[in-house]
């Protein structure tokens, strides 16, 4: 049967021709049954027919039982596309998303961890001193300071601080700190401060405090997943009963909450690199007064960003960036000039930056930052004359960031954390004359012997044994020990030997926790690509495949009757029927024998447990691939074969091909909007060549529309900090808060006053505004709508307190909001998903008389009778996710909605249902709608706020659902429209839609598993690149997510919907295959 | 089973009737192009025309390339002087090298009591028409711009600057060649028509305009990515490269 846009050639199937036979069979013997029953009495007639309706019943419950039995094998086969895709994620996360676990364990005061090891009774190293094991005196070491000062320069690199001969802006600023280390060595020094990458400030803070190594994904993070839990330095000083204040970058209040003096703190807003001096400023304003009360705190930290957002504004090579650093300067020299004797400052960078003043990676530039330690009394003392000199560059002699934590705790006798795996900084305690070695090897062996213990922890939580092979960090240890116990020791050699232990011990967690697994992403890549192989050669389209489009109702009267008298005229059903069957079974027999080996490599060898899981993959796949190719599925039918194919190709790989660079993974949003506009312009010349001018011109304004929309819904915009300055957000009312404007409140009214009116307009050409309709759109989806903007009236008034004479402890605001939200999500989803299964379908039938005097019936609705019912199920869909997004975002989602059915109507007049355009735009605009509804890329962007819509506190397992809602609402509701694409403006007569629909999701998937590879290979290959952590990683993990997300909604949404609405409409106008 | 209504019972047959109505069908729509299809342009056959064949679009990218540091210095300014120059060369180009509308490819064009004039209809006349005409349609090419992502608020006259140039490069010549008869409009705004130096010069002015947009997000920190510096040199390279193609026998009455 040839369609315009089907290949032409070859459309006289076999197949096709067999039904034809068979109908012209049933033809020749109808006209014989016609010519005898003109003969036979009336008696007969009313027996045949019940005997006639009995066989169509008949005919309708077998064909009932097989489309449910499909449906059953289709659901198999998505569901184990699932578990590839999951398994190829799972393999490659876990050799590339580096993971720790956090320990619970804290250190106490009054358990030094050299008390702990040493089964041979305790050595100490130094006699006792006053107050050990008490924080006044100091608990593991005696204590130096009463107070510390520590001033937190952001990005302050190491060579800002040295003299450098040339004329660089940033060079040269900043002498004040070089100068009195060189002046008076006993009261300062500047060292290299080493950062460990990612050199974001938020990882670096952790390392800053816990003095262990950051990793990507710390296991043990809580839902909102900032604050620390692991024992770390300002935990000790706050249960020591110490008071601690902070000024500065808020960064530090989303780590610490409730640490700081709430009274004398003032965090600062950290997100607008574009303000140099609010932070600082605010910091300066309040530090100074704040040093003639030193009897108010004990610790002070003062985390300045001038430096930082220089750099990512103008870069160092500006005037902005000297004036900062002699800004700096100066404030230096004013806190070191008021602090008084019992007071350590602290002046430090916590990482550097790049050339052009940006940070994240790990190169040279970036972790090198600058360590300065001052004190009025002489504390400070070099163990070699040459040292007295800070090194000229940051290659010699530095120090990693981890060891502050050591040397800070032991100087205010506090112990040292549980996590710690840095050492001791030698100027602290090698004594003012440089030659205290017993001081040293005292400290050091505290910090040892507690690194020590934190290992045997690890190693115990892990399940893992530590051995003493040679050259082992146990070994060193013990060696330590040894050295400890000698008679006479020498302390010189003790030092050495437990500073050897650290080395040793950092360098083997490093290699575990920053070490990239390539054999296991490998693994995971391979998965996916041959998942995507499977998908590609699923989709393929055939010859017969054509045939399920088949619309033909005459045919199908002759199939049924054929049935009807026992022929099996079901040739074209029985392969698609056993399609989904033959490809589950080998699935599941080819991954049992991996399953079998996997798990006999997990016992005899002791391999992962999850090999099996990934044997069992890479077997399946194959057993799968080879089904497929047996089935005449060929790599060559891949080849696009229209100009919509190519460009659905184009679309795709040039997006892969674009993940590669960090432009233009960061600037998505826009490569998205030209892509589907490009379509959009495609589709209105396109439609130029539509015979109808009526058809004509509404495919070209469709075309048009669909444009115009995507770019309406463009000027909703969260942009990232890389977009910075070409990007201006709009989805908050500012960059600096995530509250959305007055103005945009009006968004969601509009919505409610527009939104059902064009759903209408797109039911109405087809007279498909009947049955369930009406009520359904014009009453439940408005009274929704309106419900979900009253909510956001009632948030807005709760946040920006507009009704003052309400008790605020009442909460009555939030309650009542509280209370709306659940309403629109109960009409969402209970309401909307029980009216989804027992709607009747949108049809009316009207009992006419026509001129012949004959009654006639008509079906109104009939041309659309699939597509208009199934409409619903989207549109319950679309009113959960508007509730959860904010106003902008559910302005844009409701674009987002006209844009799918502007193109159902396109794809619908130019015939494109079954090209694979459809589904891949469908993609595009779902990964589009992602952006437009206020997200990025980046683990920042997620709005951890709308868990709180419908909810008072954190409930398991709802809190994660609303923010999967949230976050992925724009391709959640790009998969429930999947069957959309196939079903809109079908009658009941269209054959084979359970196989439309699961080709048109394969297609759509093969975009999700396209990008999520594509992500993958790269963030693989670039995982030394400088924006792994800031644009690749993200972007993977985002791609990985997305796809998880959308093969569970297909399956569980997508597919039981089709299921529901076929059954429904089967119901009431017969089975059509 | 009668037909009964158009959207209704019936709307599944009358789509059945359009899936089934056979390719070969004998009687197309009426009003459809294919009755009368559009024939490539030919270039003049005058040595003139055939030396300014070549000569013309040497001299437009020499141009282009010459101010090309200008432009990125100062692309307002740089649009603005240019234009003239462009408008100057395409109407050489129009009246030395392409026929005029209703010029008259074949006889049968003719009315019959029309008088067969040298130069046929006025191509001064015609040539500020389309003139007017091309720049009518910068308006529009303006917007086309800015739904595919061009700054809505700011660069407004960079936008409609570059719409100007596109406009005058590929459209202008259409318009010379074809004049306003809309079968001919709909063939070529449905890429449908044969390929000659104009339509060729139209295609290769929208992909280049399109692939100009490429480089523009990349974080090189060029001066000439900024807009609409790529856009415009994909319009220029992709017009010539196109118009060179279109009017070779690589491509010549070829269609998509």
């Amino acid at each position: 049967m040839p369609r315009p846009n089907s290949k032409p050639t070859n459309a006289q199937i076999p197949d096709y021709k067999t039904i034809k036979a068979q109908f012209e069979a049933a033809k020749k013997k109808k006209e014989l049954e016609d010519a005898a029953k003109a003969a036979q009495p009336l008696l007969d007639t009313q027996k045949q027919q019940s005997v006639l309706d009995a066989q169509r019943e008949a005919v309708e419950a077998t064909r009932k039982a097989n489309f449910e039995r499909r449906w059953w094998w289709t659901v198999g086969f998505w569901t184990w596309m699932l578990c590839i895709h999951a398994v190829g994620i799972a393999y490659f996360t876990s050799g590339f998303l580096l993971t720790r676990l956090v320990l619970d364990e804290k250190s106490q005061c009054a358990v030094p961890p050299t008390h702990a090891n040493t089964s041979s009774g305790a050595v100490d190293i130094l006699p006792d001193w006053p107050g050990k094991g008490t924080v006044d005196g100091g608990c593991w070491h005696p204590k130096t300071f009463d107070r510390a000062v520590v001033i937190l320069i952001d990005a302050l690199r190491y060579d800002f601080t040295v003299p450098v001969e040339d004329d660089a802006p940033f060079h040269n600023a900043f002498p004040f700190m070089y100068d009195t280390a060189v002046k008076s060595p006993n009261n300062a020094f500047l060292r290299p401060f080493i950062a460990d990458p990612p050199t974001a400030t938020l990882q670096r803070l952790k390392g800053l405090t816990t003095g262990n190594l950051p990793t990507f994904v710390d296991l043990g993070s809580n839902f909102a997943g900032t604050a620390i839990e692991e024992d770390n330095i300002l935990m000790q000083l706050r249960d020591a009963g110490k008071r601690i204040v902070h000024l500065g970058d808020d960064t530090w209040d989303a780590l610490f909450p409730g640490y700081f003096e709430a009274n004398l703190s003032h965090p600062y807003d950290s997100f607008n690199v574009y303000d140099l001096h609010t932070v600082d400023n605010g910091v300066l304003e309040h530090i100074f007064p704040l040093m003639e009360r030193t009897a108010d705190w004990d610790l002070l930290i003062g985390h300045f960003l001038g430096v930082d957002h220089a750099g990512h504004r103008y870069g160092p090579d500006h005037q902005a960036m000297n004036a900062k650093l002699a800004q700096m300067d100066l404030f230096v020299r004013q806190i070191s000039s008021v602090i008084d004797d019992d007071t350590l400052l602290i002046v430090m960078g916590d990482h550097g930056m790049d050339a052009k003043g940006d940070h994240g990676g790990e190169s040279d530039d970036e972790v090198e930052a600058a360590l300065w330690m001052y004190s009025k009394r002489p504390v400070f003392g070099r163990t070699d004359a040459s040292f007295v000199k800070p090194p000229a560059d940051a290659k010699t002699r530095p120090v990693n960031q981890i060891d502050l934590v050591p040397t800070l705790s032991l100087l205010l006798g506090l112990p040292i954390p549980y996590n710690n795996l840095g050492r001791p900084i030698e100027e602290a305690f090698s004594g003012p004359r440089g030659n205290n070695w017993a001081n040293l090897a005292a400290a050091e062996r505290t910090a040892a012997a507690g690194i020590q213990r934190y290992q045997a922890s690890y190693f115990a939580a892990r399940g893992m044994e530590q051995v003493a092979k040679p050259g082992s960090p146990a070994e060193m240890w013990n060696k330590a020990e040894v050295s400890v116990k000698e008679r006479k020791p020498n302390w010189r050699d003790v030092y050495t030997n437990y500073a050897l232990y650290q080395a040793k011990t950092l360098a083997l967690c490093k290699s575990l926790w920053a070490r990239f697994d390539l054999v296991k992403m490998g693994a995971g890549i391979l998965i996916m690509a041959l998942g995507l192989v499977v998908l590609l050669l699923y989709v393929s389209r055939e010859e017969d495949d054509d045939m399920a489009v088949l619309d033909n109702d005459e045919l199908d009267l002759a199939e049924k009757r054929l049935a009807m008298q026992g022929v099996d005229a079901q040739t074209t059903d029985e392969a698609t029927q056993d399609f989904h069957k033959k490809l589950v079974k080998a699935a599941v027999l080819g991954g049992l024998p991996g399953l079998a080996v996997g798990l006999i490599q997990a016992v005899v060898f002791g391999q992962d447990w999850f090999t099996g899981a990934g044997n069992a993959a890479l077997t399946s796949v194959a057993s799968v691939l080879v089904t497929l190719f047996g089935a005449g599925k060929l790599l060559s039918n891949l080849l696009p074969a229209s100009f919509w194919g190519w460009l659905s190709v184009v679309v795709a790989v040039a997006q892969s091909i674009g993940f590669a660079s960090n432009s233009y993974t960061i600037w998505e949003d826009s490569i998205l909007l030209f892509f589907t506009s490009t379509f959009g312009v495609a589709s209105a010349v396109y439609s130029l060549k539509i015979e109808s001018l009526v058809d004509r011109y509404l495919a070209v304004y469709h075309s048009v529309l669909f444009v115009i929309l995507g770019r309406l819904a463009s000027f909703s915009k969260l942009c990232r900090e890389e977009q910075m300055p070409y990007c201006e957000s709009t989805y908050y009312s500012s960059a600096l808060s995530s509250t959305s404007a007055t103005w945009q409140l009006a968004i969601p009214f509009a919505v409610f006053l527009i939104l059902p009116t064009i759903v209408k307009g797109y039911l109405i050409p087809t007279r498909s505004y009947e049955g369930l309709a009406p009520a359904w759109i014009g009453y439940v989806f408005r009274t929704a709508l309106f419900m979900s903007a009253a909510y956001w009236i009632l948030d807005a008034a709760d946040n920006n307190n507009w009704f003052p004479n309400l008790d605020p402890s009442s909460q009555s605001l939030k309650t009542l909001s509280v209370y709306v939200a659940q309403c629109v999500l109960g009409l969402a989803f209970v309401a909307g998903t029980t009216a989804f299964i027992w709607a009747p379908p949108c049809v009316s039938i009207l009992t006419t008389a026509s001129k012949t005097g004959r009654a006639q019936v008509t079906v109104l609705g009939y041309g659309n009778a699939n597509g208009a019912r199934y409409l619903l199920l989207p549109l319950n869909i679309l009113t959960a996710v508007l509730l959860l997004s904010k106003p902008m975002g559910g302005g844009a989602l409701a674009l987002m909605f006209w844009q799918i059915l502007a193109l159902v109507e396109i794809l619908d007049l130019n015939n494109l249902t079954t090209s694979p355009i459809g589904p891949v735009v469908l993609a595009m605009l779902g990964n589009f709608y992602f952006f437009k509804t206020g997200h990025q890329a980046a683990l920042s962007s997620i709005q951890w706020d709308a868990a709180f819509i419908p909810l008072f506190t954190i409930r398991y397992p709802w809190s994660p659902i609303v923010i999967a809602l949230n976050t992925f609402a724009g391709q959640i509701l790009a998969t429930v429209c999947v069957p959309l694409l196939v079903l809109w403006k079908t009658g009941p007569k269209r054959k084979g839609v359970l196989e439309s629909v699961s080709r048109a999701l394969g297609i759509f998937l093969t975009y999700y598993v396209v990008e999520s590879l594509a992500t993958m290979m790269w963030a693989g290959h670039l995982r030394r690149h400088l924006m792994l952590y800031r644009v690749f990683s993200p972007r993977f993990m985002m791609g990985a997510t997305v796809l998880l997300v959308v093969d569970l909604v297909g399956i569980l949404v997508g597919l039981a919907g089709v299921r529901s609405n076929a059954l429904a409409v089967g119901e009431v106008f017969g089975w059509a295959e | 089973m009668p037909l009964i209504d158009p959207v209704t019972m019936s709307s599944a047959i009358t789509k059945t009737t359009k899936a089934q109505m056979p390719v070969n069908s004998p009687k197309e729509t009426p009003e459809s192009s294919q009755l009368q299809p559009l024939h490539p342009t030919h270039i003049l056959p005058s040595p003139s025309a055939q030396t300014a064949k070549h000569a013309l679009p040497a001299l437009q990218l020499a141009i282009f390339l010459i101010r090309f540091d200008s432009l990125v210095q100062n692309p307002v300014s740089t649009l603005w002087t240019s234009l003239p120059l462009v408008i100057v060369i395409q109407a050489a180009y129009a009246y030395v090298c392409l026929p005029v509308a209703g010029s008259g490819r074949g006889a049968r064009k003719h009315r019959p009591g029309e008088k067969k004039k040298e130069g046929g209809p006025n191509v001064y006349a015609a040539i500020l028409l389309s003139l007017l005409l091309s720049l009518s349609i910068t308006p529009f090419l303006h917007v086309a711009m800015m739904l595919f992502g061009a700054p809505v608020l700011t660069h407004l006259q960079h936008t409609l600057l570059c719409a100007a140039h596109l406009s005058i490069l590929a459209i202008f010549p259409l318009f010379y060649v074809h004049g306003v008869d809309s079968a001919s409009w709909l063939a070529v705004a449905g890429f449908r028509a044969p390929f000659d130096e104009t339509f060729g010069g139209l295609v290769g002015a929208v992909v280049g305009a399109w692939l100009g947009a490429v480089p523009i997000p990349l974080d090189w920190d060029r001066e000439w990515q900024k807009w609409p510096v790529t856009v415009l040199c994909g319009v220029y390279i992709g017009y010539l490269l196109g118009k060179t193609i279109g009017g070779s026998q690589l491509a010549f009455g070829k269609k998509f």
